[in-house]
């Protein structure tokens, strides 16, 4: 076997990933290039004798040194120095593509140019003579259509074929007429340089101003800026025209002269689909009702529709549940056992996460298909001016769709896609608003909250929650880009509007899987391993001695209670001892979970006779139908069972009152009481910095019930709690603005490159809300406002806030240069 | 107010060919990389719902620049 390197060069929207995925099947491996957050995917294949690396490069327009993805690209080409060049292009889009092309072959590596979307570019009537191009360019071409599955094949063929003939490949010129003097007096200048690129390559990209070879350069030959800068000067006196532009023109006329030659459009100026579709929803009217539209949609569909699906989904985790409890070791009365406890805890908080799971599958394939349909960046183009109004891109838009200003997302993937936003302000304001945005982790939260206490305006208050983040998000970034951002640099926005696509059914699967599966993964590293933790605080120290005997006293009085009725029926004998009354109350309590667990009848049938199977004589008392006797034993049971409940709650929340995180939680009692939150709502903050999740995992475990039944803890919340919905409004105006979880916190510091940023980004909103929410909350409890009533004034105050800082006029500094010093 | 007519003059649907552009560095490569060369033929499309940006056809394909941006791109009308 002989190994072979090829890097994957094109344009973005040109297929490149799709034909990657096709090449290299589910063999590939992804990572980030070292210090920066762009993906590198390596994918491996094998062909005839040859067993190839496949290097993904960042998509990029051009070959130059002015974006990231750009600089990463050429860094890849001159250190893993790949033995061949596979450049993607979509064949209907093949003059700005070949502008890539042309830059490519310049570098004297071989190249093979794949003409992807051949059915795309087929249906418009665009016709290619491929084998044309391949006889001017001089270098193989193969036609494909990824999302097909068609090329595959081909271009293995051709990288193998084109390795065999390698000794016979000769060095791609273009002839660049006046500008040939000046790239000979710097090959010349430069021809005994060590580096292992093409001279002549290296030649034209100094004369580019290329910032990254000229740093190349510069370490051999120290005086190259100065002469360069000669040279500029020089072609821009003789022909009035600067280098760069000369150099974009010249490519592009190589690229219509290709065009003009082998390519016929048979419906040129006719109106594509696209065209046809952007008509409607770029309309001028109807464009940002589409979109609103589109979001609410996708509320309704994935929270509203998403949740009523985790009605058929939670009988399933109830059932998990019961049978993690059936395996632990039973409890003797009101003493449970830890390790029951634990398992218990540990569930609870697994299933409260393990619930949502349906609505996130649902919002995420939502999103891959809003992605791949190409409704992005028209997005963007919608909505630019409003963001530029407020100091961020549209480019914004993509993080901030990511970070959940569409129902929920998530702040890290959110913040790492800032890394191509090319606008330096835009981007650290972009950074520091997406997590604003809520995250996936927050919605379980509203809707258990939503779910307690706001059941029937759940729609409206959900709508409330998502899109105020945005202008919480636009008030934000307006003031941090107009007072601590102020000095950054600015940068153009230019975006491409692919045309739609059709969203292929495995992609969109495939992808809401791969994100509902990293959600996953985060529930079971992070989420168990804080559960771990704050089980430990909260069970130390424990109940005292005091509290001990006292709950032993009660538990006793119960017995006594439950030994003096059962004594009047004649079964009395075979409850008479302690093993045997605890014996039959966990079979009542197990009997009685697994009745409420189904709804059809025949399971519940085959219920009865498994437990009639495992004890005659407790089956009698739980179902004594006539006999008389039996049901005195079966009415005390019930009053026995309801104690027992009621001494276990109550010694669980004295446990948790006193608990190491219980304490703390009463520590901010004094400051958080103005906002209504008792230390079980602080508890859920605390628990909550480690891991959004953790919030609700642990809010479902204080308020689950401790014996498995099927009361959610939503229902126990509204029943038990004690809160107002106002507190519930109190609660989620300060859940919208509380500080991301740490792994954000993280991917700020590296997006930022420092702590301080990361400081700032922590302790802003952990202020600002714990303000807010206390305003709000004083405001509703002095005029009696509802929960609905207080979310309501509070969404309008925001809004109305947004709009009058966006309705200031932004002024940016457009111009140059001048005198210095005035 | 610049002296020659810019690209943010042009009217919806119709078509122009490109002068000069008047600007540098990161500007004018980014530019230059999407198409706009002297010589090349753009037509606008239509402004976006809020009157910015710009949605135009350039070498086949399509793209929006912000107008304060397409103000810098001097053209000629066809």
């Amino acid at each position: 076997m002989k190994k072979l390197k090829v890097a994957l060069s094109g344009q973005p929207n040109c297929g490149k990933s799709t034909i990657f995925n096709l090449l290299s099947g589910i063999d590939q491996h992804i990572a980030n290039y070292p210090g920066v957050t762009v993906d590198k995917k390596t994918g491996f294949f094998s062909y005839e004798k040859y067993q190839i690396e496949m290097i993904d490069l960042p998509g990029t327009y051009s070959f130059s040194s002015y974006s990231l993805e750009e600089k990463i690209a050429k860094e890849v080409i001159i250190k893993e120095n790949p033995n061949l060049i596979v450049n993607v292009l979509d064949a209907s889009n093949i003059k700005r593509n070949l502008y890539l092309t042309f830059q490519l072959l310049e570098m004297g590596i071989p190249i093979i140019v794949v003409f992807n979307m051949m059915d795309v570019a087929k249906r418009r009537g665009i016709q290619i003579d491929t084998q044309k191009i391949s006889k001017i360019l001089a270098c193989p071409i193969v036609e494909a259509s990824a999302s097909k599955g068609i090329g595959a094949k081909g271009i293995m063929k051709a990288v193998v074929n084109t390795i065999k003939k390698q000794k016979t490949y000769e060095d791609f010129k273009i002839n660049y007429e006046e500008l040939e003097p000046y790239i000979k007096d710097i090959q010349k200048e430069i021809k005994n340089s060590q580096i292992n690129l093409n001279k002549r390559w290296m030649a034209i990209k100094a004369l580019e101003n290329d910032a990254f070879i000229i740093k190349y350069l510069e370490k051999d030959y120290p005086l190259i800026k100065k002469s360069l800068k000669k040279y500029s000067f020089s072609f821009n006196e003789k022909y009035d025209k600067d280098i760069v532009s000369f150099l974009a023109s010249i490519r592009y006329d190589c690229a219509n002269l290709i065009y003009h030659k082998a390519v016929k459009e048979e419906n040129q100026g006719k109106e594509t689909i696209t065209d046809k579709i952007d008509k409607i929803v770029l309309n001028r009217f109807l464009a940002l009702p589409i979109l609103f539209a589109i979001m609410f949609l996708i509320y309704e569909i994935s929270i509203v529709y998403g949740y009523k699906l985790t009605d058929y989904t939670w009988p399933l985790l109830a059932a998990i549940k019961n049978f993690v409890i059936d395996i632990m070791p039973k409890a003797d009365f009101t003493q449970v056992p830890m390790m029951t406890d634990f398992a218990i805890w540990m569930i609870n908080s697994a299933n409260a996460l393990a619930n949502y799971i349906p609505i996130f599958f649902i919002l995420f394939a939502l999103i891959a298909i809003m992605e791949d349909v190409g409704y992005m960046p028209r997005m963007a183009f919608i909505l630019d001016r409003v963001f530029k109004k407020f100091g961020l891109h549209g480019q914004s838009t993509l993080p901030l769709v990511l970070g959940g200003a569409m129902v929920g997302g998530c702040a890290v993937p959110g913040v790492m896609a800032t890394k191509g936003i090319a606008d330096d302000r835009a981007r650290m304001a972009t950074i520091l608003t997406v997590p604003y945005m809520n995250c996936l982790a927050k919605v379980p939260f509203y809707t258990l909250l939503l779910g307690a206490f706001f059941k029937a305006n759940m729609a409206l208050m959900m709508f409330y929650i998502s899109t105020i983040t945005i202008f919480i998000a636009m008030i934000i970034a307006k003031i941090l880009t107009s007072t601590v951002l102020k000095t950054r640099e600015t940068a153009p926005f230019v975006m491409e509007l692919p045309p739609y696509h059709l969203p292929t059914f495995k992609g969109v699967i495939i992808r809401a899987f791969q994100r509902v599966w990293i959600y996953i993964y985060k529930v079971i590293t992070i989420v168990l391993a804080v559960a771990i933790i704050l089980f430990a605080m909260l069970q130390v120290p424990g109940l005292d001695s005091k509290s001990k005997i006292k709950y032993e006293e009660q538990s006793h009085k119960a017995l006594a209670s439950f030994n003096k009725k059962a004594k009047k029926s004649t079964y009395y004998k075979q409850v008479d001892t302690k093993i045997e009354v605890s014996e039959l109350l966990n079979y009542y309590d197990s009997y009685k979970s697994k009745r409420m667990a189904t709804s059809s009848k025949s399971a519940a049938l085959a219920i009865d006779k498994t437990f009639k199977e495992e004890n005659k004589t407790y089956y009698k008392f739980i179902k004594p139908k006539k006999d008389k006797e039996a049901r005195k034993i079966n009415k005390a049971i019930r009053k026995l069972s309801k104690e027992r409940k009621r001494v276990l709650r109550k010694m669980k929340n004295e446990k948790i009152e006193n608990s190491l995180l219980g304490m703390l939680g009463r520590v901010i009692e004094p400051i958080s009481k103005y906002a209504g939150f008792d230390w079980r709502i602080n508890v859920a903050f605390l628990s909550s910095f480690a891991a959004r999740e953790s919030a609700v995992a642990t809010l479902g475990s204080i308020y689950e019930n401790n014996r498995n039944d099927k009361l959610r803890a939503e229902e126990n919340m509204a029943q038990n709690s004690g809160y107002t919905p106002l507190h519930a409004t109190a609660i989620i105006i300060f859940m919208i603005l509380t500080p991301p979880c740490i792994a954000t916190m993280i991917v700020v510091k590296m997006q930022t490159n420092s702590y301080l940023w990361m400081l700032f980004a922590t302790f802003f909103p952990i202020t600002l809300g714990i303000v807010l929410s206390s305003l709000v909350f004083t405001l509703g409890s002095t005029y009696l406002w509802s929960g609905l009533e207080a979310m309501s004034y509070y969404y309008m105050f925001i809004v109305a806030l947004a709009l009058i800082i966006g309705l200031f006029p932004n002024k940016i500094i457009n111009w140059k240069g001048g005198f210095k010093n005035i | 107010m610049s002296n020659y007519t810019s690209l943010d003059d042009i009217k919806v649907k119709e078509k122009v060919t490109i002068i000069k552009i008047h600007t540098k560095e990161k500007l004018l490569h980014k530019l230059l990389d999407m198409g706009f060369v002297s010589g090349a033929s753009i037509e606008i499309l239509r402004k976006a719902p809020l009157g910015d940006p710009l949605e135009l056809r350039i070498q086949g394909y399509t793209l929006f620049l912000r107008r304060s941006e397409a103000r810098l791109i001097e053209v000629q009308k066809l």
